[in-house]
């Protein structure tokens, strides 16, 4: 009988091993940095969210368009926490040779600063930016039982506008935040957990109007659930293309989330050129076409030095508005 | 409901490709519901690609489907045999579990919970089936008020948990209370006691503390004991529930399944309150309400079949409005897109075949799930045969490696060795971890939920009484406070001496 349950017990350990072996720990040999032939062994690919957010998902495509093309494994690895600056504080310190690249958020690098303690403050110097990869953009949407259906309607609100926020030191925040004091409407912060939380609470009339990422919003938008007031981005977007801008609505605000590859700082040029080459032909795959359609991304294929520019004046932009207005995104209570 | 296409329904899960996808789904799940830690979601991620090399993406949707409801079976085995919860909806089941597995029966024990949760996640099926999108509407009538109100209701219920001492759980409720404030604020990004480390920054997560409170303290507590007495193999008298048992377990697997039903469709935290009601619901019932946490069949049938209701209703927000309820749902959501099908009020009328393949696929889902648990059972309480020196080294590999896996974290296993500590001395110390595990769950929910309505309110509290939900709730909680008290009142009153029994009972049931 010992024999039966010691065998039992092996068993048991055995799987608990090889699940979690699964669960993405793994070992990595290491990036080749002298030859053209990168990657050598796993490369690992830290995301600074948990599995099923946006962030996740166009880490594990890029993932996967990266192990189709260069050949060998790129495990993407959770690591969330800290809107991202846990992974980025790891991705920073690792050694620069390929061996760890992350797919890093515009957020973490222009909003939170305004959020958060300067001491934990994450600076893009300390990574190197290969490749732009895609632009999600927050919408502005006010709830059937609001009676809003635009900027112009907040003049007749009675009382506080409250909104719906994805969380603090967000791009849904710093965009909901700045209309309503462009735009000189008395309003109210109400902050979740996340969009599927404020959608909820949208649907319900809990709040009067919430900004969210359009890929959340849209398809209660085309059932009629809740109204679209204006896009936060550049220019309109493809999936919503009756609904303006809100600069196309009188108002100075633009803020748009964006994701781009990063590698630590001091990684060869010859294997960020071998990462930009792969990204760039995994976003020419239909494949890949597909998934930015289906997710309501729009492409921002740019490149590294592209990025860091526009990220630079970004942050700059942010904290002169946010002074020029006196809001504080740390202060929603 | 149109009727022809449920039907149809059945079509699409009886096609030997999908029944296979199904299959597999559910076996994966429950293997990955044994090991706390690697989640459903986590699961799901991996298995993603999937989707995408399927003959057909229905037949993927209807395995990630499978995974999900899978894994609410697999954690009943560790909460019952060696007392670690995977997640919070099966905290609860671990009071009456694990005291029924040390007195032998836990082969009862985990019978009935497969029974309990067949049951439960069936009913719930057919509620989803018949009633989805108008349980849907109710669930967005819970705003913010609602919530914390709730949430108040779930905090005083939890001192009801356990054996006995109110005074000692409503102590550990309060430093469960206390450690859900830990990490930054979410209203203000302010740091609370993170002691400067970005590790602390989101807080922490609730296997950390469960896996530490309850597997490790108890690891510990049984190294102290062995030296005193040797070890008995906790004698296996039946593995399979008398008749008896059912008949005991069969009003409590009835009322569990439909509080389950109804709290599920709640998105966040909904699956613990379920379950923590069904438990509170069972013990007043109960004519002896001292059995519970001592070994009660109904402990484990109740919140046993709410969890898997709750799991199963979960589904409703996401296929009827478009919103995922957990992190397992947002997996599904994902799954959906890839698929080309956004999840919103439109899914039911434009891919009916996906909706209800997916729907029925759940019926088929669970009977292989109930056909697998029952011989699995005899196999899994063999593991209660293993001495202690070799189980628990394979318990302690099993947490450590099930929080390194919720963020890879080494810091993560850290935190849960001190949790270790601090549960052997709460037991030691007769403090019972359930309640501190539960309250730590609800902690941020009531805190949250409580600040946001406040700002809903711009201040006026009064709004909390006069919201038609949330006041209601909130009769109840001082019908919940106010029922004992006057109830001793009563008693008072009368010559009759009958407090002594009790107060020695409640001293036993400390030891």
């Amino acid at each position: 009988m010992r024999k039966q349950t010691l065998s039992l017990a092996a068993v048991a350990a055995g799987a608990a091993l090889a699940l979690s072996a699964c669960g993405g720990v793994q070992t990595t040999a290491g990036g080749g940095s002298d030859s053209g032939d990168y990657p050598t062994g796993s490369v690992n690919m830290p995301v600074g969210a948990s599995a099923g957010g946006s962030s996740d998902l166009i880490s594990r495509q890029v993932s996967r368009g990266l192990s189709e093309e260069l050949g060998g494994s790129f495990p993407v690895i959770n690591r969330e926490g800290a809107n991202g600056a846990l992974a980025a504080a790891e991705v920073a310190k690792a050694e620069p040779d390929g061996s760890t690249i992350s797919v890093q958020n515009a957020s973490l690098f222009a909003i939170t600063p305004l959020a958060v303690p300067e001491d934990q403050v994450t600076s893009i110097d300390d990574f190197d930016v290969v490749q732009g990869v895609s632009r999600d953009d927050y919408v502005l949407v006010a709830s059937k039982g609001s009676g809003f259906d635009s900027i112009e309607s907040f003049q007749d609100a009675d009382g506080k506008v409250t909104y719906g926020t994805t969380g603090v030191g967000t791009g849904a925040q710093l965009a909901c935040a700045l209309t309503f004091n462009v735009n000189d409407t008395p309003a109210e912060a109400i902050p979740f957990d996340g969009g599927a939380p404020a959608l909820t609470a949208l649907l319900g009339d809990q709040v009067d109007t919430a900004c969210l990422q359009v890929g959340e919003a849209i398809e209660n938008i085309r059932s009629g659930k809740i109204l679209p007031i204006v896009v936060f981005g550049p220019e309109r977007v493809e999936f919503l293309p009756d609904v303006p801008t809100a600069q196309e609505s009188g108002l100075d605000v633009e803020v748009a989330q964006y994701r781009f590859m990063t590698v630590p700082k001091g990684t060869p040029q010859d294997v960020k050129d071998s990462i930009a080459e792969a990204m760039q032909a995994t976003f020419e795959t239909s494949e890949y076409q597909d998934f930015n359609e289906q997710n309501n991304l729009t492409p921002m294929e740019i490149s590294g030095d592209e990025v860091v520019t526009q990220l630079e004046e970004d942050k700059q932009r942010y904290a002169d508005l946010v002074e020029e207005y006196g809001i504080d995104l740390g202060d929603a209570s | 409901m149109d009727f022809s296409a449920f039907l149809d329904g059945f079509g699409v899960v009886t096609q030997p490709g999908n029944l296979l996808y199904c299959l597999i789904g559910v076996v994966v799940g429950m293997l990955i519901g044994v090991l706390p830690g690697l989640g459903p979601a986590a699961t799901m991620a991996i298995l993603l690609p999937v989707v995408y090399s399927a003959h057909d993406p229905v037949a993927a949707i209807i395995m990630l489907a499978g995974i999900y409801y899978g894994a609410q079976y697999g954690g009943t085995i560790t909460s019952v045999l060696l007392r670690i919860p995977g997640e919070a909806s099966s905290v609860v089941t671990v009071f009456d579990g694990f005291a029924l597995a040390k007195q032998g029966k836990a082969g009862t024990a985990l019978g009935i919970a497969a029974i309990g949760s067949f049951i439960g996640a069936t009913i719930s099926i057919i509620g989803l089936t018949l009633l989805g999108p108008l349980v849907a509407e109710f669930a967005l009538d819970f705003g913010p008020p609602e919530y914390a109100a709730l949430a108040l209701l779930g905090v005083l219920l939890v001192a009801t948990i356990g054996n006995g001492n109110t005074v000692k759980a409503l102590a550990a409720a309060a430093i469960g209370l206390l450690l859900a404030t830990v990490g930054s604020d979410s209203f203000t990004s302010a740091d609370r006691f993170t002691f400067g480390s970005l590790n602390l920054e989101d807080g922490i997560d609730f296997v950390v503390v469960a896996m530490g409170l309850f597997g490790v303290g108890e690891i510990l507590y049984n190294l102290e004991e062995r030296h005193g007495k040797p070890h008995v193999p906790a004698a296996i008298a039946n593995i399979w529930p008398s008749r008896k048992d059912l008949k005991e377990a069969g009003p409590a697997i009835g009322r569990g399944s439909f509080i389950g039903f109804v709290l599920g469709v709640l998105p966040g935290g909904g699956a613990v309150m379920a379950s923590l009601a069904a438990y509170a619901a069972e013990k007043r019932v109960a004519k002896d309400p001292s059995r519970f946490g001592r070994g009660a069949i109904e402990g484990v049938a109740g919140p046993e079949s709410a969890n898997n209701a709750a799991a199963t209703s979960s589904f409703i927000p996401l296929l009827t409005i478009g919103i995922p309820a957990n992190a397992s749902m947002a997996m599904l959501y994902a799954a959906l897109l890839v698929v080309g099908v956004t999840p919103g009020p439109q899914l039911i009328d434009e891919r009916p075949d996906l909706f209800w393949g997916v729907v029925n696929s759940m019926y088929i889902g669970n009977l292989i799930l109930l056909l697998l648990s029952i011989p699995l059972v005899g196999i899994f309480v063999r593991i209660l045969r293993v001495r202690p020196a070799i189980l628990a080294p394979i318990t302690a590999l099993i947490t450590i490696l099930g929080v390194y896996t919720i963020r890879n974290s080494v810091f993560d296993i850290f935190l849960m060795i001190f949790f270790g500590v601090v549960g052997y001395l709460m037991k030691k110390f007769g403090f019972e971890p359930g309640p501190m595990v539960l309250a730590f769950v609800l902690g941020s929910l009531i805190e949250s939920s409580f600040r946001r309505s406040m700002l809903i309110f711009e201040g006026d509290a009064s709004g909390f009484v006069t919201r038609p939900i949330s006041g209601t709730i909130l009769a109840f909680v001082v019908l919940v406070i106010a029922f004992p008290l006057i109830k001793r009142a009563l008693r008072r009153k009368t010559p009759d001496t009958d407090t002594t029994p009790e107060t020695v009972q409640r001293e036993d049931s400390l030891r």
